[in-house]
This record gives structure tokens, C-alpha cells and sequence, in this order.
């Protein structure tokens, strides 16, 4: 039972960084229908930024660490954020009346472009952020090990999601966002900026990528320019999962997939793990490609 | 004007990238005399494993303008030519097929051993020598290939160094731990035999997945086995995370692993603390490559790239274009007459990486393992 408990801890850090990485994927679905293949790349875009201030300037050893982390994360949010908006700018906007699958096409070509850029930047081999950098601090709870970076991270991302729930359902630009995700047309009709919206969410998706990308350099240590190929098809799965173009779903899909991960990799064989991950995908879209909340909720974003 | 000003932005940053892209690739190399001898290098220049390929590049492209600056080889300079494997089977047919159209008379690469798998036949029916530098999977010299060669040590090698190496120093609960690939697999296969014929059974046996960064659960599922060592077949990075999530865990057994986690940034990864005991059995680091050749050539490399290879299979990969020249120089570029030379003439070529013959496989003649810890500082340094 124990031994279950610490699964669960570690099946929800590593889901709520998919989460994290889904909501991007799902936002830029739900208004604009169209699945951002370049979105691991900004996530791992991310991590190199928080590498730049953390590393190569070593703002952990000036600053502290809670206040470098702080600053950072800040800096690497809008600075994924500015590289979406460029990315919807050349890859996307001039391709909005065209076919869908020219979007996708040029999509997938962002992602192949992104990463290369990354490589040809900081190199291909591994980065390692410093171990030092947050002290290794272990609680124990009930004979478990809990390792209070782990706790962070989920924190983190928690609050963030928080955050961003309030911001779509509480605010006036929230109200557009969900009226351009239903129908843009009829959005446009009653006054909202749809533009705009697109432009905003295409701030915020990169920006939670850019984040969850940091949290991973952070506590990892350790990051290689393509890996937001894997982080994204995991996230892009959990979108699926969770419903894609529904907020509350990329968040519960992000979370169920690690759970998935991790009960799988300790009860039937970490082996299986990836494997038990794309099965969840194709029974997902084959039974119900909705996703698993209900289908009202799944039409919204 | 804002879509305008975009366009141009983007454009600009393409041209940007694409320079840069062509000022790093050393594959061009132009103006040469008339004759030129073309030696193709396949690595893996992009992909997961780029960076070998770039120091495999890098270390032969230093070894090939030594030996023009000396006057070539029988009178003609010789050209590099490399193909980009990407790290994948696919990409490295496509690879293979470009130097051959290219006209090598003679190809060094790859560093994964699937990849170099994907290739053999096409450089077989070419009749073209083939000489890997990474790969170790056993197979691969088991085909009956009269033109394949390998500067590298092959895995049954390596897992019997391992295996006997986790006996000397008297540990006899080891769990084994690979990433599923052919490699990894391979080594933790035969290590797995070889304690089963010495009456150790081992006490955990899975996989983890290539790329991944949590292996908390699997940690948790080895510890509960009780193991006192944990024998890793796979490569550098998972293994670093190995090490760094054991030690926020609290646990402290030892790790062995095997030669491809012979790479610098592991201690970076894991960080000092966590690395510090490390084991793993590998060809000799650079730093413990003392022969007079190998010192003089890392000099050579460090003043040039202001740094070293960051790891062996780079040298191995110039000590396979040595050995392909060497034969040139005797009996001239003809891919028939370098091969034959290769399996019956060359005898203990004074190479970077200590002295090299081929047997009738193809594979390298002589132990080359060694076993090293990683110690306090961070250093790899040598047991014996």
C-alpha cells in the first residue's frame, strides 16, 4: 500500500508537466482547430531559456535560488510567449483560409525548423543544469520518501492550471476566448476580436509549454534540443485523452497519463511503459475520440 | 506593413540558420586537385546521437588534413566525405547509397550498431570496406561479411569484462537494468548468461525507456528487490538520472554500466555528489590514452575545437580512417585491395586507441576493456 502511495506522488509530478505541456496543444485546438506540432519544441525552447539565466549566467549562484527560479520562470514564460506569437505570425496567420492540412503540414515543419534551431544554437549534446542549484530535500512521510522538488513541481503546475481555469471562466476575455473556441464566426458577429483572442492564446499555450519545459531542466537536470518530441507526443496524448480543445480535460488527461505511466512501469514492466502511454491514445480516439469527460463539456474549450 | 516586416524578419532568420548550418558542416570541402582519394565518414551529424557524429567528424577531418599536409597518400589528397546517418536505420541507406554515388573507395561509421546494420549490405554489394566505430552488437561480424570491419570491441566482450568485473569486487546480488535497445539489450543478455554460468542469479531484470527523465518508480521496484549493485546497459543520460534520483531517494548502492555512459556529461547531469562511485568498463578514456600518438593527436584537437572529443568512439572513428589510409598508402585506393590488406596485412597499426589487427570477422584483435569509477572530483579514473 505504501508503496502505492509513493506511485501515486510520482505518477502526479510527471503528469501535471504533461498537463502543463496539453493545455497548449489544446487551447491553440480549441479556437483555431488546428494541433500545433511546434509546441514541444517551444517547451523545450523553454528549458534552454531557463538554461541561458540559471547556467550560463548563473542566476542561481547570484540570486538564491527561490529568487533566480522566480525571475527565471518569468523571463522564460514570456519569452516562449513571444516565440509562439512569432511562430502563429509565419507559420500559421498567412495560412488561416487555407486548407487545414496545409496548417498541419507547415505546422510539422515549424517542429523540424524549431528544433533544428535549437541545435544549431546550443549544440546537440546534452546541457546539464547545475545539481546544486535546489537543495536535495527528502521528507519522510510514513516510511516514503518524498522529495520536496517533486512536491514543487506539482505545486507549480498546479497553480498555474489554477490560474488559468479562473482566467477562462471568470474573466471578459476568457468569455471571448470560449465564444471564438465555439464559434468564431458567430464570435466575430458579436464582437469579439478574434484575432486578438488567437493571438492571446497562442501567448499563453507557449507560455505554459515554455514553464513546464523549465520545471523539467530544474528538476531533471538535464536537457537536449529534441526533447520536446517526446514530451510533446506524450502531452498531445494527454489532450486526446482529456477531450482536445477542453481546458479542464488536457489538465485531467495530463495527470490520468502520468498516473497511467507510472502505476503501469510499477506493476506490469517499465518495458511496457511508452507502450501503455499510445495504447491509451488509440483506444482513446478509436472509442471516444471526444475524450473521456462527457461530450458537452468536450465540445467547449 | 506588420505582415510584410514578418516575411522579412523570417526570411532573414532563415538565411541566418542556413549559414550557420553551412559554416558548422565540415562536409564541405572543395578545391581540390585533380585526383582526390574520397573516403566517405557516415555519423550520425543530427539526431539523438549528433554529438558523436560531430567529434567523429571533427577528429577525422584533423587526421585527413595531417595527412594532405604531408603530401596525401601515394601522391593524391585525400577528401572526406561525409554522410549524415542521423542515428536512424532509415536516414543511414539513404546515407550510404549518397557516398557510394559519391564514389568512396572506403566508409568509417556508424556509431549505432542498428544503424550500421541497416547499411552493411548496401556497402557489401558496392564492395566497399566498411569500418564501424561504435557498434557492438555482435551480430553484425557474424554475417560473413568479407568487407566489414570494426576498430570498436564487440558486446560479448564488454559483457563479459562487466560481468566479471561485478564478481572481483565481490557483489552477488546485482540487478540488471537495460533500455530495450539492441545494444543495451545485447550487453545486459550476455552479462545475464555469464552470471547465470558463475551460479549468480540476479535479483531484478527490466527495462526503462530510451529518452525518458523519471525512473523513480523503477527505482522503487529495484529497491524493493534488495539489490547490492545495479548493472545499467544503456547509455549516458538515463543512466545520470539513474544516479541523481537514487541519491534523493537516499539509497546508496553502487552502479556499474557499460561503455556508452563513458561520456563527460554524465557527472554533469547526476552531479558530482550522486556521481561519485560510479562504475562502468569501457575502452580507455582519452586522458588514459597514453600512447605517443594519441597525446600528440588530443593536443592537436584541443587547440583546434578548444576542447576534447567527449568520448572514445570519436577516436575509435579516427583510428578506422587511419587504418583505411594506411592501406591506401600501401596498396593504393582500390576497395578489394584495402579490405584484403585490412583482414591479412595490417598488423598491430600503432592507432590512437593502442594497436590494431582485424581477425578473419572483421572484428578488432585484443582486450580493450578497462573498468573506472567515477571519484570524488568528478574524474573518470582507471581501476585496476
Amino acid at each position: 500500500m505504501a508503496h502505492f502511495v509513493e506511485q501515486i506522488i510520482f505518477g502526479l509530478t510527471v503528469g501535471s508537466v504533461y498537463a502543463l505541456i496539453a493545455l497548449g496543444y489544446t487551447m491553440v485546438y480549441g479556437v483555431m482547430k488546428l494541433i500545433n506540432f511546434a509546441h514541444g519544441e517551444l517547451f523545450a525552447l523553454g528549458a534552454f531559456v531557463g538554461y541561458i539565466f540559471l547556467v550560463t549566467l548563473n542566476w542561481g549562484g547570484l540570486l538564491g535560488p527561490a529568487l533566480a527560479i522566480g525571475c527565471v520562470a518569468i523571463i522564460v514564460c514570456v519569452a516562449t510567449a513571444l516565440a509562439g506569437h512569432a511562430l502563429e505570425r509565419v507559420a500559421y496567420r498567412p495560412l488561416r483560409h487555407s486548407d487545414r492540412l496545409a496548417a498541419v503540414v507547415s505546422a510539422l515543419g515549424a517542429s523540424i525548423f524549431l528544433q533544428n534551431v535549437i541545435m544549431v544554437v546550443w549544440g546537440a549534446q546534452y546541457r546539464a543544469f547545475n545539481a546544486s542549484l535546489l537543495p536535495t530535500i527528502v521528507w519522510r512521510v510514513a516510511g516514503q520518501s518524498v522529495p520536496l522538488i517533486r512536491v514543487f513541481v506539482f505545486l507549480t503546475a498546479v497553480v498555474t492550471m489554477a490560474g488559468l481555469y479562473l482566467f477562462i471562466n471568470r474573466t471578459r476575455f476568457g468569455l471571448a476566448i470560449r465564444a471564438a473556441a465555439i464559434d468564431q464566426g458567430a464570435a466575430k458577429l458579436m464582437g469579439v476580436d478574434v484575432r486578438k483572442v488567437i493571438a492571446v492564446v497562442f501567448l499563453i499555450g507557449p507560455a505554459l509549454g515554455g514553464l513546464a519545459g523549465l520545471l523539467v531542466g530544474i528538476y531533471y537536470g538535464q536537457i537536449n534540443f529534441n526533447m520536446g518530441q517526446m514530451y510533446g507526443l506524450k502531452a498531445f496524448t494527454a489532450a486526446v485523452i482529456g477531450g482536445i480543445g477542453n481546458i479542464g480535460g488536457a489538465m485531467i488527461g495530463g495527470l490520468l497519463l502520468g498516473l497511467l505511466e507510472t502505476l503501469g512501469d510499477a506493476y506490469i514492466s517499465g518495458a511496457w511503459k511508452d507502450a501503455l502511454a499510445f495504447v491509451a491514445l488509440i483506444l482513446i480516439l478509436v472509442f471516444r475520440p471526444t475524450g473521456i469527460l462527457p461530450e458537452r463539456v468536450a465540445e467547449k474549450l | 506593413m506588420g505582415k510584410f516586416f514578418f516575411q522579412v524578419t523570417f526570411l532573414a532568420m532563415a538565411v541566418l540558420v542556413a549559414s550557420a548550418i553551412s559554416m558548422t558542416s565540415p562536409s564541405i570541402t572543395s578545391s581540390w586537385a585533380a585526383s582526390t582519394i574520397k573516403v566517405g565518414v557516415m555519423g550520425p551529424t543530427t539526431g539523438s546521437w549528433a554529438s558523436e557524429g560531430q567529434d567523429m567528424v571533427k577528429v577525422i577531418e584533423i587526421l585527413a588534413d595531417q595527412i594532405n599536409a604531408k603530401g596525401g597518400l601515394r601522391g593524391d589528397k585525400v577528401e572526406v566525405v561525409v554522410g549524415d546517418d542521423g542515428g536512424t536505420p532509415k536516414s543511414a541507406t539513404l546515407a550510404a547509397q549518397r557516398l557510394l554515388t559519391l564514389g568512396v573507395v572506403a566508409v568509417v561509421g556508424t556509431y549505432g550498431s542498428s544503424v550500421t546494420e541497416a547499411t552493411q549490405d548496401i556497402y557489401d554489394e558496392a564492395g566497399v570496406p566498411q569500418i564501424a566505430t561504435g557498434s557492438t552488437s555482435i551480430r553484425l561480424s557474424e554475417k560473413g561479411l568479407k568487407k566489414f570491419f570494426r576498430t570498436c570491441p564487440r558486446d560479448d566482450e564488454q559483457g563479459r569484462v562487466l560481468a566479471g568485473k561485478v564478481k572481483e569486487l565481490g557483489f552477488s546480488r546485482p540487478a540488471i537494468v537495460h533500455d530495450n535497445t539492441s545494444y543495451a539489450k545485447g550487453l545486459a543478455d550476455e552479462a545475464r548468461a555469464i552470471f547465470k554460468s558463475q551460479g549468480i542469479s540476479e535479483v531484478y531484470y527490466d527495462a526503462i525507456n530510451p529518452g525518458d527523465r523519471d525512473f523513480a518508480v523503477a527505482l522503487s521496484k529495484i529497491q524493493a528487490q534488495n539489490p547490492d549493485i545495479i548493472v545499467f546497459t544503456g547509455y549516458y543520460p538515463e543512466a545520470a538520472m539513474i544516479l541523481r534520483q537514487k541519491r534523493e531517494k537516499g539509497w546508496n548502492v553502487p552502479v556499474i554500466g557499460g561503455d556508452a555512459t563513458n561520456n563527460r556529461t554524465l557527472v554533469e547531469i547526476a552531479g558530482r555528489a550522486a556521481a561519485a562511485g560510479y562504475y562502468f568498463v569501457s575502452p580507455p578514456s582519452l586522458g588514459d590514452m597514453k600512447t605517443p600518438e594519441a597525446v600528440e593527436f588530443l593536443k592537436v584537437y584541443q587547440a583546434k575545437h578548444n576542447s576534447l572529443p567527449s568520448s572514445v568512439w570519436a577516436v575509435l572513428a579516427g583510428d578506422a580512417f587511419q587504418v583505411i589510409a594506411e592501406a591506401i598508402g600501401n596498396v593504393g585506393a582500390d576497395s578489394t585491395k584495402i579490405a584484403t590488406y585490412l583482414h591479412n596485412d595490417l598488423k598491430d597499426f600503432k592507432g590512437l586507441s593502442g594497436s590494431i589487427s582485424f581477425d578473419e570477422k572483421g572484428d578488432r584483435i585484443g582486450e580493450v576493456y578497462r573498468l573506472y569509477q567515477v571519484d570524488e572530483q568528478g574524474d573518470f579514473s582507471l581501476r585496476e
